[in-house]
Parts: C-alpha cells; sequence; structure tokens
C-alpha cells in the first residue's frame, strides 16, 4: 500500500497526542516502523542517552523514492486506509504520526531504497520538513538518524532524567523487541559499545540467552500448553527477580503495559516464589485482530481486550500448567568425582501430570480460574532418614532425598492458606498470656494494621504504652519461641505491601512450624510426611522455591559405578 | 592400671553413663568415659557437662589407675566381645588401654584422667529419700508438659520441691501444666525448690527403672546441682536458675462442668480421632451433655470427620471444648487411674483433669479456640 494521508475523519477517531516523550520513545516508533517493514536484521546506535543520536539501520521493503516527502506529513501512513482497518490492525504502526512527530523535535535523516527501486534516496529534514534530497547508492532498507532530540522543546529536555536512565530505557526497549521477534537479529550499540546482540535464528530461547544469560535462559520453562494464544518462556520457581522489571508482555507481538496480564501471571506463581520476588516471564498472547483494540493510548503501548476475563484465565492457566507440569524434581548430576566437585542442576523431567482437584491457590484463582492440575509425586518407598535432615526414599527411577524441613514447611503452607481462606486458622490459647513489649514503630503497625495478625491467630490485648498480651497463638507455634516469631513477621511485614502480607505470614508461620533440620524422626513420622507431601498441590518446592526434593536417577547411579557408560 | 571384670558388667556399665557422653561437643574430652580404679571397683564416669552419671562395677584391681577412653569405641569393642573375663591395662606412660577378652584384643589410645571434667561431688547439702517407682510414675506424668523451645529457660525443666515429708513435680510450657505431688520416704530437712533440666529427668527415668531400693536425693548448699544417689549409680544434674512461674494461679479453682471419665475409654476414642488429626496435632472438638456423654470429634480438612461419644457421669451444665489432640495423648497415654475428672468452664478457658478422690496430680491444659 502506497503511503497516503489519511482523511480527517479517520483521523479523530485515531488516539492521538504526543508520541515523543523521551529518547526510547524516538526509539520505540524507529524500531516499530523497521518491524513493520519486515526488516530480519535491525541495528540500533544511540549516543548520548539518544539525545546526541538515535540511529536505526534495517534491511527492510524501504521506502519508494517518490513516496518519501509523504512520509512525514502528518498522518501519512501505507499502513491503513480506512476507518474499518483500524480494527483490524496488524501492523505496529498505524497513525502516520511518528515521523512527522520525530522531526518536529529533532534533526532528522533518512536514507533509503525501496526494494524495487535499483538507488538509494537520503532526504535531509528540518524543522520538520525536507531540505535536502538527493539519490545515493545503498542496500535495500532504510537508516533513519536522530541528532539534537528536543534541543527546540526546552520543556521536554528538562523533564528527562540522567543518560544513565535514559540509556537503560533504551536498552531495555531493543531488549523488549528482540525477545518479541527472535527471528529478527537486533544489535544495539550504545556510547560505541555493543551491548546487545541477538542471534536472529528463531529460536526465543537463543534470544533469551543473550538477554538474560545462559544460566536463566537454560532454567526458562517454555509455554507450550497452547492455550489462548499464549506463549513463550517463563521462569521456574527456583528463579526470581526483586523486582517487576522481568515481566515482558506482548499481544501480537506487540509489547504492552497490561496491569491485568502481570496480576494474571503472578497470581500463578502463589505459593512459589518468596513473597516480594517475582518471576521472570516473556509472553506473547497471539489474538485475532479484532479481539484487541490498540488504539487506546497514544504510545500504543495499552491495549484493550474484547474479553479481558478470557484473557486473564488464558494466561494464569498458561503459566499456572507450565510452572506445574515442569517444576523438575532436581536432578543430582554427580560428575566424577576426581576432576569437577558434584553439582546440583536442575533438569526438567518428564512428569506424568493427573487431573485432579487442587487444593492450592488464593481464593481468586479458585474461584475465577479452576485450574485442575496438580503433579503427583512418584511413589516412593521410605528407605531411612540421612544427617536428622533429610529422608532417602527409593522411586520408579532412583534414588530421591527429601528435605524434611522443605518438605514440612509446603504440607504446613498449604494447610495454613486452606484454614484461612475457609476462615478456621487453628488458634491455641495460651495458659498464661505472653507479655510483649514492642517498639514505636511495631506499635504502630499493631495499632493501625493488628488485624492481619489477628486473622493469621494471634490474639494480642493492648496492655498500657508499648505492651502487649498475647492470648493465643497460631497452633502450628507450639514449639517455638513466640515472642521472637511475631517480632520477626512484624519486621518482615513492615518491608512489604500490604497486599503481600497474608501470603508472608503464611510463609513464615509454615516455616516456624515446620520440623527442623536436625530432628531425629521415627519411620510412622517419615511415612506421614511423605504422605502429607504427596496430598499438597505443589509437592515439588517449598513455599519459598526451594526444591522438596532432588533426584539420583538410576542411569546416574549405573554410571557413576561404572556399570554403564 | 590393671584390672579385670565380666564382659556384662562393663558393657552394662558403659550404656549406663553412656547416656551423659556428650555428643555433639566442642570440648572433645566430653566424648570420653572415665575410667578408674575405686577401692575395689571400677567407676566408670561420663559428663556433657549439664548431666554427670557415675557408674560402679565389680573388679578385680590389681593395680590402681584411671585413663579417659573414646566412649563410643570402647563400648563398641565391649559389645562385641563374648560375656567372659575381660583383662585391662593401662601403661601410664602410653595412655593406651589394652583391653583382653578370649581371642580378642585391642588397644584404644585415651587421654590422661586429670583431663576429664571434674564430675561434681556433693557430699553435703539438702537431702531426701523418695521411692523409685513413685518418682518413676510422677516424672512421666509431668516431663512431657515442658517447653522445648528455651525463650523462657525456666519452663524448660521441671519444678521440684521439697517441703517436709512431701515433694511436688511441676512442668508448663505456656499451653499446660502438670503438676505431681508425691510422698518423701525420708522427708527433706529444709524447704527448697530448684528446677531440673528435662532432660536429667527422663535420663533419670530411664536409670530408675531397675532400681528397687529408695532413691536418695542431695541438692547442694549453692542450690545449683542435684544429685540422685541410686545403686551403684550417681546421677549430677546442674541446676536451671531463675524462678518458676507460680504454677497454683494457672490452675482454675472452679468449673461448671464436670465430667467423670475412664481413661481407656477416653484414650481409645482420641486415639481414633487423632488419626483423623494426622499429624497428631489437629483439633479435638469435645461436647459435653449431661445424661448423655462427651462426643469427640476431629476435622482434618481432607479427610474426613470422625465422630465417637463416650459414656460419662456428668455434673453440671452442657459444655464445650477443644484440645490440641497431642495434649490429650500425651495426658492419656501415661495415666495409671482407671477413671479420671474433666472440668470445664468456657470454650476459651483451660480445661482440668484431676484424679478421683484425691489430689496426686493435676493436668491443666488451653483450649483451642474453634468455631462451633
Ligand atoms: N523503516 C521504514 N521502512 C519502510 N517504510 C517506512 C519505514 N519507516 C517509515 N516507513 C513508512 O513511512 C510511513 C510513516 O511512518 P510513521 O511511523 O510516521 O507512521 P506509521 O508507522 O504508519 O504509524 P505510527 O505513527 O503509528 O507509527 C509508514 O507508514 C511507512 O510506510
Ligand atoms: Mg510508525
Amino acid at each position: 500500500m502506497a503511503i497516503q494521508i489519511l482523511s480527517p475523519l479517520v483521523v479523530s477517531k485515531i488516539a492521538a497526542g504526543e508520541v515523543v516523550e523521551r529518547p526510547a520513545s524516538v526509539l520505540k516508533e524507529l524500531v516499530e516502523n523497521s518491524l513493520d517493514a519486515g526488516a530480519n536484521h535491525i541495528s540500533v546506535e544511540v549516543s548520548g542517552g539518544g539525545i546526541q543520536l538515535i540511529r536505526v539501520i534495517d534491511n527492510g521493503s524501504g521506502i519508494p523514492e517518490d513516496e518519501l516527502e509523504i512520509a512525514f506529513e502528518r498522518h501519512a501512513t501505507s499502513k491503513i486506509t480506512s476507518e474499518s482497518d483500524i480494527e483490524g490492525i496488524l501492523s505496529l504502526g498505524f497513525r502516520g504520526e511518528a515521523l512527522p512527530t520525530i522531526a518536529s523535535v529533532a534533526d532528522v535523516s533518512m536514507l533509503t531504497r525501496y526494494r524495487d527501486e535499483v538507488a538509494g534516496t537520503s532526504v535531509i529534514l528540518e524543522n520538520g520538513t525536507i531540505k535536502n534530497k538527493k539519490r545515493q547508492g545503498c542496500p535495500q532498507g532504510t537508516t533513519v538518524t536522530v541528532r539534537n532530540l528536543f534541543e527546540n522543546v526546552p520543556a521536554r529536555l528538562k523533564f528527562l532524567k540522567s543518560i544513565a536512565t535514559e540509556n537503560s530505557h533504551i536498552s531495555q526497549l531493543v531488549t523488549q523487541y528482540s525477545m518479541a521477534f527472535p527471528e529478527v537479529k537486533f544489535s544495539l550499540l550504545m556510547n560505541e559499545r555493543i551491548t546487545l546482540r541477538t542471534p536472529g535464528n528463531g529460536d526465543l530461547r537463543d534470544a533469551l540467552v543473550e538477554v538474560y544469560g545462559l544460566e536463566t535462559a537454560q532454567s526458562m520453562l517454555e509455554i507450550t500448553t497452547n492455550e489462548g494464544g499464549v506463549s513463550g518462556f517463563i521462569s521456574p520457581s527456583s528463579v526470581s527477580r526483586s523486582n517487576r522489571n522481568y515481566l515482558s508482555f506482548f499481544v501480537n507481538r506487540r509489547w504492552i503495559q497490561n496491569r491485568m496480564i502481570s496480576y494474571a501471571t503472578e497470581e500463578a506463581y502463589q505459593g512459589m516464589l518468596m513473597t516480594g520476588k517475582h518471576p521472570i516471564v516473556v509472553l506473547n498472547i497471539a489474538l485475532p485482530s479484532g479481539d484487541i483494540d490498540v488504539n487506546v493510548h497514544p504510545t500504543k503501548r495499552e491495549i484493550k481486550f474484547r474479553n479481558e476475563r478470557d484473557v486473564f484465565l488464558a494466561v494464569q492457566k498458561a503459566v499456572r500448567e507450565t510452572l506445574v507440569g515442569y517444576t523438575p524434581i532436581p536432578n543430582m548430576r554427580v560428575s566424577t568425582p576426581l576432576f569437577t566437585s558434584p553439582q546440583l542442576t536442575t533438569i526438567p523431567m518428564p512428569i506424568k501430570e493427573n487431573m485432579g482437584p487442587s487444593s492450592s491457590g488464593t481464593l481468586l484463582a479458585r474461584e475465577s480460574c479452576q485450574i485442575e492440575t496438580t503433579t503427583q509425586l512418584p511413589i516412593l518407598r521410605l528407605i531411612g532418614q540421612l544427617r536428622n535432615t533429610y529422608i532417602i526414599t527409593e522411586g520408579p527411577d532412583g534414588m530421591y532425598l527429601i528435605d524434611q524441613h522443605a518438605a514440612h514447611e509446603r504440607v504446613l503452607f498449604e494447610k495454613i492458606k486452606e484454614q484461612q481462606a475457609k476462615q478456621s486458622v487453628e488458634v491455641q490459647g495460651l495458659l498464661e498470656p505472653i507479655t510483649i513489649d514492642v517498639t514505636a514503630q511495631r506499635e504502630d503497625f499493631l495499632r493501625s494494621q493488628g488485624e492481619v495478625l489477628s486473622e493469621a491467630g494471634f490474639t494480642l490485648d493492648r496492655f498500657g504504652e508499648r505492651t502487649y498480651l498475647l492470648r493465643a497463638v497460631p497452633a502450628v507455634l507450639h514449639r517455638q519461641n513466640i515472642p521472637q516469631v511475631l517480632a520477626e513477621i512484624i519486621d518482615s511485614l513492615g518491608e512489604l505491601q500490604s497486599s503481600d502480607w497474608r501470603e508472608r505470614i503464611v510463609v513464615s508461620l509454615a516455616c516456624h512450624g515446620a520440623i527442623r533440620a536436625g530432628q531425629t524422626l521415627n519411620i510412622q513420622e517419615m511415612e506421614e510426611l511423605m504422605h502429607q507431601l504427596e496430598e499438597t498441590a505443589l509437592p515439588r518446592t517449598c513455599p519459598h522455591g526451594r526444591p522438596t526434593m532432588i533426584q539420583f536417577s538410576v542411569s546416574q547411579l549405573e554410571s557413576e559405578f561404572g556399570r554403564r557408560g | 592400671m590393671q584390672v579385670s571384670c565380666t564382659q556384662e558388667n562393663l558393657s552394662r556399665g558403659l550404656g549406663i553413663v553412656g547416656r551423659a557422653v556428650a555428643t555433639r561437643t566442642t570440648l572433645p574430652i566430653t566424648n570420653h568415659v572415665l575410667i578408674s580404679t575405686d577401692n575395689s571397683r571400677l567407676r566408670l564416669s561420663a559428663t556433657n557437662l549439664e548431666i554427670a552419671i557415675n557408674c560402679w562395677i565389680g573388679t578385680q584391681v590389681e593395680e590402681e589407675g584411671a585413663i579417659a577412653i573414646p566412649s563410643g569405641l570402647l563400648t563398641d569393642f565391649v559389645n562385641s566381645l563374648p560375656s567372659e573375663n575381660i583383662d585391662i591395662k593401662v601403661a601410664p606412660q602410653t595412655q593406651t588401654m589394652e583391653i583382653k577378652c578370649a581371642k580378642s584384643e585391642a588397644r584404644i589410645s585415651g587421654q590422661k584422667a586429670d583431663e576429664f571434667p571434674p564430675i561434681p561431688r556433693i557430699g553435703e547439702g539438702i537431702t531426701a529419700k523418695v521411692d523409685p517407682r513413685a518418682l518413676r510414675n510422677a516424672i512421666s506424668q509431668m516431663v512431657f508438659a515442658a517447653a522445648v523451645d528455651d525463650s523462657r529457660p525456666v519452663l524448660t525443666g521441671g519444678y521440684a520441691q521439697f517441703s517436709g515429708d512431701k515433694l511436688i513435680l511441676a512442668a508448663a510450657d505456656g499451653f499446660r501444666l502438670a503438676v505431681h505431688n508425691l510422698g518423701l520416704v525420708a522427708p527433706a530437712g529444709e524447704e527448697a525448690g530448684v528446677i531440673i533440666p528435662a532432660r536429667s529427668l527422663r535420663e533419670l527415668d530411664r536409670l530408675l527403672r531397675d532400681q528397687a531400693d529408695p532413691v536418695e536425693i542431695t541438692i547442694n548448699p549453692q542450690r545449683s546441682q542435684i544429685l540422685f544417689r541410686l545403686k551403684d549409680v550417681e546421677i549430677v544434674s546442674q541446676l536451671i536458675q531463675g524462678n518458676f512461674p507460680d504454677y497454683n494461679q494457672l490452675i482454675p479453682q472452679s468449673h461448671t462442668t464436670r465430667a467423670v471419665i475412664n481413661v481407656a475409654e477416653f484414650l481409645r476414642a482420641i486415639k481414633s480421632a487423632s488419626v483423623f488429626a494426622r499429624d497428631g496435632s489437629g483439633i479435638l472438638k469435645l461436647m459435653i451433655t449431661p445424661g448423655e456423654g462427651i462426643q469427640i470429634s476431629a476435622r482434618a480438612e481432607e479427610v474426613g470427620d470422625n465422630e465417637g461419644t463416650i459414656d460419662a457421669e456428668i455434673e453440671g451444665q452442657e459444655a464445650k471444648i477443644a484440645f490440641n489432640s497431642k495434649y490429650l495423648m500425651d495426658i492419656f497415654t501415661i495415666l495409671e487411674d482407671e477413671k479420671v475428672a474433666l472440668e470445664v468452664t468456657t470454650p476459651s478457658s483451660p480445661g482440668v483433669f484431676r484424679p478421683i478422690g484425691d489430689d496426686d496430680w493435676v493436668q491443666v491444659v488451653m483450649p483451642m479456640f474453634v468455631q462451633w
């Protein structure tokens, strides 16, 4: 389709507004144009935080010589023509606004050769209009150079953050698109240093190696559920980050921001990550263009779903199932002792999935989304206890060591959660109230937020200035130093958002209530623990995300003993 | 040193003192056992610095002497020997023990006896005597209530109060209280209240198993150690310093419901309900209805409900109370009474178990708060 100016009617339907607010948004427009042009090789070059220079070189279709002028006109696009096209947008761009807007706030030049033309054309713009246009030889594709950004808009310039901040936005942008388009070879040259280069071989995991490093990329779990168009990779429960910057979401490969999707994803990790920890997620949702509306926000990063709930459930289910299905029993890879020390690796092993009711998950997860996947443990036969810490068992493929504390933590975690959901928390009264003296800070917390503790089973009565009487405690704590556990819980909550408190308390209670490493267990107790672990929804990890068991497979044992190659 | 004794005696003696040998220790000598001649007997001693045990065995002493030998090594070797006579010889120059028995022979190198920590000797102090069976019975009925965590060290022990010809043993862990009274065979010369570590009480209980003669108890004048003198065995324990809480005020003085229950029947009911309470810490709900009995139910989430009703002679009002099944099991598995009384006031005030007819003991258990 040739580039043409949209009719005013169509223009009025387009979410208008300032497209470029910072260097990274300029880059975003340019990269999206390159992707729309079908490039499979995109090089980005920036210096001075993108204010001095942004250059994008692609090998896409290029722009025909006679359409070059119009490309820099407002509302000139080759991507849609009529109003109805807006509803079926498949390209990343559609407003015909990016190039003119950028040209109005920076010095722009472009060199392009259209695929059907023998020579290229170069243009230099000044204040948004083409000043110099000439034929010039060049390979097929387009190079856009943007210099002195916002020089004529001092107000914008003032609002920019440090160069480092702008740089980080820039590399995030390139990173995100390199994950959305693994078949495109991306490179980012920042202040003359290569900071990212992806292979562009179409394999997302290979792109992830460049983005997150080999180890993390290898640990990532691929979503293969093919549910609601959701695909991508998610981190296993053993890998996490302490902020949400590692959540990447794309809809039809458009990088988007959407709280609902983030929420659905993190919901699916409930009980698998420690509070305050977040997963690494790269998710694309492929939807018929009619099911989404991209035309909501000028930056095109927000999106409306025709059926938000379906998307929520699809994302949650895909993530949860992948997580549950893959959460491996880590395999103990024992290398030949003479050469290297044994190391723990997590090799996913195929596990049979069992469809049955799940007892885990929050109320929300349960009500809104019938995730009915539980993963059974292999059938295990008890052999004994090692160092009063590990339970040795034999399973269908070798030896399985269970960490008694981690296993019991998982059991208690699910039990307490369930009790809380049913509002039937087990509370044990104290024969004599324990006097608790609190710091001013803890007192503030107790006065304003004490509710969350009483829901968990702590009955606290204010007794005087900074003094409380503890009259009852959650029943799991019957063998612990209760004042200390309580102080720890209060302090840890202070660091978290209130939405994370409940979960945090349950994790603490499970951890403190669980049998310790070093505790001798008799056969009945070990069997009971194994039995209870089997009944949990997520038997393979403790609530902190550590494994509850590791496996030494028969073949590993055989090769270690030299019985088989 | 040169002695000879029977394999049985040495093996039994090592087994007795072995309980006081330190297992994980930063002071390696405490995993040794001290072997020394004491007149015409051989004395074996071990200490983990909290408890010390001395045991005397009959020996033929050729030459006096003493040595400290790694306990595990010696015990394993002696236990592997046939039940014949053992000849032991220690050459003072080498600190090596030579053991010969039948065709077996071993040398185990040890440490100088004077490197062994001093075993406390208690000569004088407050003394009393008690019947070993009564003492065992009392210990087993209270020691389980001692606290496991050491946030309040005084609660990790059992309180022993001597007054006149009475000894009261009490333990409490914040959720329950167990008190047992027993008579002394020879009264204490002075009033005294001391706190004995629960572990020491358990070891004492074990050693009392095959005792018939009265046990002599001595508390040193500083009230820092207590000695129990059994036949051929002495156990000395450090005492926990501090004040034991006034437990009498924790025992409710009144009640609104009293149920007399058959111990065996009640135990059967709580046991079968506890199966449903899975990890043994589940809730047992008791509904006490005058004229009908006590309905016991356990609600363990996935497992299903279990309900049973047992007969009881009930006085007073209808009542309900819920307990941690573990606490009830602790009490009812050791009771020797045929019937006991359960006294209850409200679902949130302590339940009290007492014997019928006397007041030898009392068990106070704080309930769990549940929705009825
Ligand atoms: N790198 C490129 N390769 C080929 N064609 C390009 C390139 N960049 C821009 N164009 C052409 O120029 C037109 C205008 O680009 P511009 O970015 O201003 O608008 P758009 O991409 O259509 O919409 P939006 O404003 O949503 O980005 C595009 O429609 C496209 O035809
Ligand atoms: Mg564009």
